[in-house]
């Protein structure tokens, strides 16, 4: 089955994207408003490529967030796009240990986006973006991981001490 | 259209278009905004839900029936997730037309077809045009297909094989003249170069390798003017100095190029700078104006400016740029307009002024002069009352008189008392006795 149109020009896309820093444009009194757009650095953190023998299977790593317990760790991933892709969400995994009250033990993300609330409009990079989002912003109250999630209600400070340790054991090597 | 209906309408348009709109090879970059959001192409047959997102139908329509629940009358937009029960297919004119222009290669690039058409053309192009579609060889019995190109006139069937005459290789007539002209082994041809004979199919190689071939010394670029066969031209390149000296071209070249590039970029800096201080020039100059007081800076800064423009103009006539020149001057006038601009303004604002304390003025003098009448009243009927008992003894006196000397002082008295005729008789009895009234002293005033 031939790769649909989408999936190649999104490919494409994640793999043009980490370019580098243009020269610092001068911007004086306004006068070069373009050069302003170009000065936009590249925020994400996020790199996703493909296997050579399987374009639907993409390697990812994301970035933790700063001034999150996961700051400083680069996390790995497994994301599949099925057949039916983009009516279907892509399936998605943490590779990498993750103390995260919606992670659990397999690395499975509980997140509206990959589930019911997924859109056809919804795109690999804007996933993934909603996975660090989620990094930085964990919900105990809606959680995968019970464990992680009551210890997280019950004393916050230290489920983020153990997150950051994991995140040094795990995601810094 | 709601949302059964416009599935039902889907599923029955399942057409078969010869060509993938979404599967086409764009030629240039297209606007993202011409982009559904689902299949990631320019729209194919766009729709519109209620929140204004247009999607392509058929994307919309394999987005609803994955993800709506069984036969409820909403759907989430996929953009916006706002409820959308009904689907409009009316979208505008301009969205479809600027999708349809947009250039794209005739699918069928991998069997030779090169054409380039705008998208909204390429049905009828591959359907019609394209001499590169396969279409059923015209005799039924046959069953294999055919280029459409190859078709003959007469309908015959192309798929008969022939044999070539010299190589005694079977080839299907469609394939038999181009067979016989280039690719038949056995067709040979003489090299103009080394003069050995080849097989024709090999000369495009031969003609690379031959080394009869003349050829120009690899440093021509560089100058050297020596031409000959490729056989000899190592030994030249040994000896030829530009050949030696080139790769020093080379790096030449390339610090060259690289300080063009670096010279562009300071150009553009030197431009932005530039924009910058004419932008901080005329602040000044407009600062300047509004801290001077009246007409008088204002010349001084014109001439001032005049002065400026003159040391502009003269330094840019030796920089030669005659643009910002005309720039400048154009700011100039620009300047000046607005000066006459906020003087009209300063004229009117007077002008409004001068005539509101005028009429303050004339109200207080009118005001002033009603006072002075009242004043004026108030003496004269003090006068009045002052002089109405003389009158009273007097008109007695006379009246004594005038029983005793006849109608000589009626007349008097007549002349006197002409206006306020009753109150004559009662008046100045009464006179002395009545109080000072205000609204009588104007009329009787007439009677002094």
């Amino acid at each position: 089955m031939a790769l649909p149109k989408r999936i190649i020009k999104e490919t494409e896309r994640l793999m043009a994207e980490p370019y580098d820093y243009p020269h610092v444009p001068l911007t004086v009194f306004g006068a070069s408003s373009d050069s302003l757009s170009l000065c936009i650095s590249r925020v994400s953190g996020i790199n996703a490529v493909p296997h050579e023998d399987n374009l639907r299977y993409f390697d990812v790593s994301i970035h933790g967030p700063a001034q999150s317990p996961y700051e400083g760790g680069i996390f790995r991933l497994e994301l599949f796009l099925p057949d039916d892709y983009p009516m279907t969400p892509p399936k998605i995994r943490f590779l990498t240990k993750i103390y995260h009250p919606n992670i659990d033990r397999l690395g499975r993300i509980c997140l509206d986006v990959l589930k019911n609330n997924w859109s056809p409009a919804l795109q690999i990079r804007t996933i993934l973006l909603s996975i660090q989002a989620l990094l930085g912003a964990p919900n105990p109250d809606d959680p995968l991981a019970n464990d992680v999630a009551q210890r997280w209600k019950d004393d916050e400070p230290a489920a983020i001490q153990t997150a950051k340790e994991w995140t040094r054991t795990h995601a810094m090597t | 259209m709601n949302i059964p209906d416009f599935l039902a309408l889907e599923a029955d348009s399942e057409s078969g278009d010869l060509v993938d709109l979404r599967a086409l090879d764009f030629v240039s970059s297209y606007d993202s905004h011409l982009m559904c959001p689902i299949c990631h192409c320019p729209f194919v047959q766009p729709v519109r839900l209620q929140c204004d997102h247009v999607f392509c139908r058929k994307c919309l329509g394999s987005a609803i029936t994955t993800v709506r629940s069984a036969d409820s009358e909403e759907f989430p937009c996929p953009s916006c997730r706002t409820p959308a029960t009904r689907i409009s297919m009316n979208v505008p004119r301009l969205l479809i037309n600027m999708c349809d222009e947009i250039q794209v290669r005739c699918p069928l690039l991998g069997d030779g077809c090169e054409e380039v058409v705008p998208r909204g053309h390429i049905q009828s192009h591959v359907e019609k045009y394209c001499g590169y579609r396969l279409v059923p060889c015209p005799d039924e019995s046959c069953g294999k297909n055919t280029r459409k190109k190859d078709l003959q006139p007469d309908q015959r069937c192309m798929h008969s094989y022939c044999r070539c005459g010299r190589c005694n290789e079977d080839i299907m007539e469609q394939d038999f003249a181009e067979h016989d002209k280039e690719l038949c082994p056995s067709l040979e041809t003489t090299c103009v170069d080394c003069g050995t004979t080849i097989p024709q199919r090999t000369l495009k190689q031969h003609i690379e390798t031959c080394p009869d071939v003349v050829s120009p010394c690899v440093a021509s670029k560089y100058g050297c003017q020596v031409k000959i066969r490729r056989a000899d031209i190592a030994i030249h390149e040994q000896q030829c100095p530009l050949v030696s000296i080139g790769p020093y071209f080379e790096a030449q070249n390339t610090r060259l190029d690289s300080l063009e590039l670096t010279m562009r970029h300071l150009q553009q800096r030197n431009e932005i700078f530039e924009d910058g201080l004419a932008n901080i020039r005329s602040t000044l100059r407009d600062f300047a104006r509004a801290s001077g007081n009246g007409g008088r800076s204002v010349i001084g800064g014109e001439r001032d400016q005049q002065a400026r423009g003159d040391a502009d103009e003269s330094s840019d006539l030796a920089t030669a740029f005659s643009s910002h020149t005309t720039q400048y001057l154009l700011s100039l006038h620009e300047s000046l307009r607005e000066e006459v601009n906020q003087i009209s303004h300063a004229l009117t604002d007077l002008d409004a002024r001068a005539s509101m304390t005028i009429m303050n003025e004339c109200l207080r003098i009118k005001e002033d002069m009603a006072h002075t009448n009242a004043a004026v009243n108030s003496v004269r009927m003090q006068v009045q009352w002052l002089m109405n008992p003389r009158l009273h003894n007097g008109a007695r006196a006379g009246g004594i008189r005038t029983s005793t000397a006849g109608n000589e002082s009626p007349r008097t008295q007549l002349t006197s008392t002409s206006a306020p005729g009753p109150s004559n008789a009662a008046g100045p009895s009464l006179g002395p006795l009545r109080p000072r009234r205000p609204s009588d002293s104007g009329r009787e005033g007439t009677k002094l």
